[in-house]
């Protein structure tokens, strides 16, 4: 991260929104909406001062997922990258009741701003890169066989992750959410909202068998005397590395047992799974004091709309759709746009990686010519016929047609007239303005109306 | 308006033949008025498919194409190159797509083998109205945008920078990192995400 933030090729801006794409390959103008952060980074040193002394202490931290808190002036985590901190306007006293503004007296170089605000600028680049990432699935929507989210300790991966890490909310010692005590027995469930064509997503969620091996090999490893039990229906490791890796949890004790969860209920302060294991075709009932579940990643909440602003399309799932799934798979159906990580589908670390290395190189390859081809089956406009009524200017989605006026030589001298004029570069050669035209003046190179009506008669004659 | 078109039907291993009689398809596109030349091959898109397809343009002084094989998709750019080769230019070319829409998806050999004809005949008849096109070009400005600021963003921004071109990175949050920050130890090595 600190090597993004050194670079002297990256410009990094953060705490920002893309909100308008326009241009095609090689030159495209997107506007980014910069969000007021009411702390003036170039003055800010990062520290710390505001974020001490910020009286409303108490609110959910978003990183942590809820586990710990934050005050209203905070950095996203103490490690943040830019190591800058930014106010929640919600929250924050002096934004939302103009009282306290403790941060603008502490802060020892002035650069608290209350009065900031969002900001539009506009960058001009060549090539874009998706990399918008994933969500989770929302399972206490879902799945009210597991308690619709009211049980505390049953919690999802992600939340597991940051119980386990060493920088989160329990500075790495496993805590059950509900009591702060630590869990002896640990149940994962793997698969939910993934292969699952009744209440989640049909597609598999790819990394979630290797972490939950992680996951498992860590509760035997940090907790003595503690049971791993995981419930799955298949253990995918199809990865360098991965069997061995699984085989490891396995013989660090972590109990696999082939069967779906059907209901978690409350006993005392345990929870009790009804389950069964389908290998000894038995019913089963199990004990834990706390359950993760291995929650499925889903596309990110904007994404689609990203997409759209953008233009070019998703799966059926929301996922950006590559133009080829095995010859171009970090390729849109948008000429110089890419994709690079989980907002293409879901996949672990690796994968991301090298999908993210493939979509620079590509980019690198458009940066390696001066100049770019384009295609020439594209809709031209014969002025002689065009009456100017401007109908397909809206019909068309690449914004590529424009009226201009021109000077003609009439009866009685010079006259000016309206027509249409396509900008070569933009359109896209999809014919939607070719219908559209009632003086049939527009035309795609290449399907024109007459090599279309031969093929009709061709058949039809 | 020239009238020599040569028709190329690839048989796409078995993916194509098994379906369609391709070696029917060639004969009756023989009969089609202004076609010059027909023939089969067992993978067009090969070295030898397409060096017969750039052999045939000049022995039979073919001035269009049309080739019989996969959604243009996958191919149309490979045939278009070897027209070229060939000595006419690239736009005075077809590609029919007998493969995804007639025989992934039917099964009957003699109407499969009839869909092809007729698209084939349609291809033709259009081909002979083709006009050259010429590729025009456009300036690149070399400056990436990066959406996102986690693994994969940072990643790919980092791998385009250091290949020496101006990136910018945009992120939602207030920090790069992501999701993966968010991560304790990372499998297969247990190394730390930060």
């Amino acid at each position: 991260m600190v090597a993004v933030a050194q670079h002297p090729n990256i410009e990094l801006i953060t705490y920002a929104e893309v909100t308008e794409v326009s241009g095609y390959i090689g030159n495209f103008d997107v506007t980014i909406k910069k969000k007021a952060k009411y702390v003036d980074w170039d003055l800010c040193t990062g520290c710390g001062t505001c974020i001490e002394k910020c009286p409303t202490k108490k609110l959910k931290d978003e990183f942590d997922l809820g586990l710990g808190l934050r005050p209203a002036i905070h950095k996203v985590y103490p490690q943040a990258v830019p190591g800058k901190p930014y106010i929640d306007a919600l929250n924050c006293l002096k934004l939302s009741k103009d009282k306290c503004g403790i941060c603008e007296k502490v802060c020892p170089t002035d650069a608290i701003k209350f009065d900031d605000q969002d900001e539009y600028v506009t960058e001009e680049v060549g090539a874009i890169v998706m990399a918008t990432g994933y969500d989770l699935f929302k399972w206490e929507e879902a799945y009210g066989e597991y308690g619709y989210g009211k049980y505390p300790d049953v919690i999802t991966s992600l939340h597991f992750e940051r119980l386990v890490s060493a920088g989160g909310p329990t500075g790495g010692k496993i805590k059950r959410p509900s009591d702060g005590k630590e869990p002896k027995n640990v149940a994962f469930i793997k698969c939910v909202g993934s292969r699952d064509d009744t209440k989640g997503k049909s597609y598999c969620s790819r990394a979630c068998c290797m972490y939950t091996a992680k996951h498992a090999y860590q509760v035997k490893d940090k907790i003595e005397d503690s049971e791993a039990y995981v419930f799955y229906m298949d253990v995918r490791t199809a990865g360098k590395n991965y069997e061995e890796f699984y085989q490891r949890s396995l013989n660090a004790g972590a109990k696999y047992i082939r069967g779906r969860v059907s209901k978690i209920y409350p006993r005392g302060d345990k929870l009790v799974l009804k389950t069964e294991d389908t290998l000894l075709s038995m019913p089963l009932e199990v004990e834990v004091d706390m359950v993760v579940l291995a929650t499925a990643m889903v596309p990110g909440e904007d994404s689609i709309d990203l997409a759209k602003t953008i233009g070019f399309s998703v799966d059926k799932d929301g996922f950006y759709q590559e133009a080829h799934p095995k010859l171009q798979p970090v390729e849109t159906f948008a000429a110089g746009v890419f994709l690079a990580g989980c907002c293409q589908g879901p996949k672990d670390i690796p994968d991301t990686v090298a999908q993210a290395s493939a979509a620079a190189v590509k980019v690198c390859g458009m940066f390696s010519k001066t100049e770019l081809a384009t295609e020439p089956m594209v809709s031209e406009v014969d002025i002689s016929k065009c009456s100017g009524c401007g109908f397909c200017v809206p019909i068309c989605p690449y914004n590529a047609i424009s009226l201009k006026e021109i000077q003609e030589r009439g009866h009685h001298g010079p006259l000016t007239r309206t027509v249409a004029e396509v900008n070569s570069s933009l359109c896209q050669g999809c014919g939607a303005c070719v219908p559209a035209c009632r003086t049939m003046a527009l035309n795609l190179k290449g399907f024109t109306d007459e090599q279309l009506v031969s093929e009709v008669d061709a058949l039809c004659l | 308006m020239k009238k020599r078109v040569g028709v190329f039907v690839c048989d796409c291993g078995t993916n194509i033949a098994s379906v369609v009689d391709t070696e029917k398809v060639a004969e009756t596109a023989k009969k089609i008025p202004g076609v010059a030349f027909a023939t089969t091959y067992k993978y067009m898109c090969s070295d030898p498919g397409q060096e017969l397809l750039r052999t045939a343009i000049q022995e039979h002084k073919l001035e269009q194409v049309v080739v019989a094989s996969c959604s243009p998709r996958m191919h149309e750019k490979t045939f278009r190159k070897a027209v070229e080769a060939g000595g006419i230019n690239g736009y005075l070319f077809e590609m029919v797509n007998i493969r995804e829409q007639d025989s992934w998806v039917h099964h009957d050999r003699g109407q499969a083998t009839q869909k092809a004809i007729d698209l084939v005949r349609m291809a033709v008849s259009k081909v002979l109205h083709n006009k050259p096109l010429q590729i025009s070009s456009i300036p690149v400005r070399k400056k990436a945008m990066v959406i996102g600021g986690g693994i994969a963003g940072m990643q790919a921004a980092l791998d385009i920078a250091e290949a020496g071109h101006q990136v910018v990175l945009v992120e939602k949050e207030a920090s790069i990192g992501g999701k993966m920050t968010q991560l304790d130890k990372t499998f297969p090595t247990m190394d730390c995400a930060a």
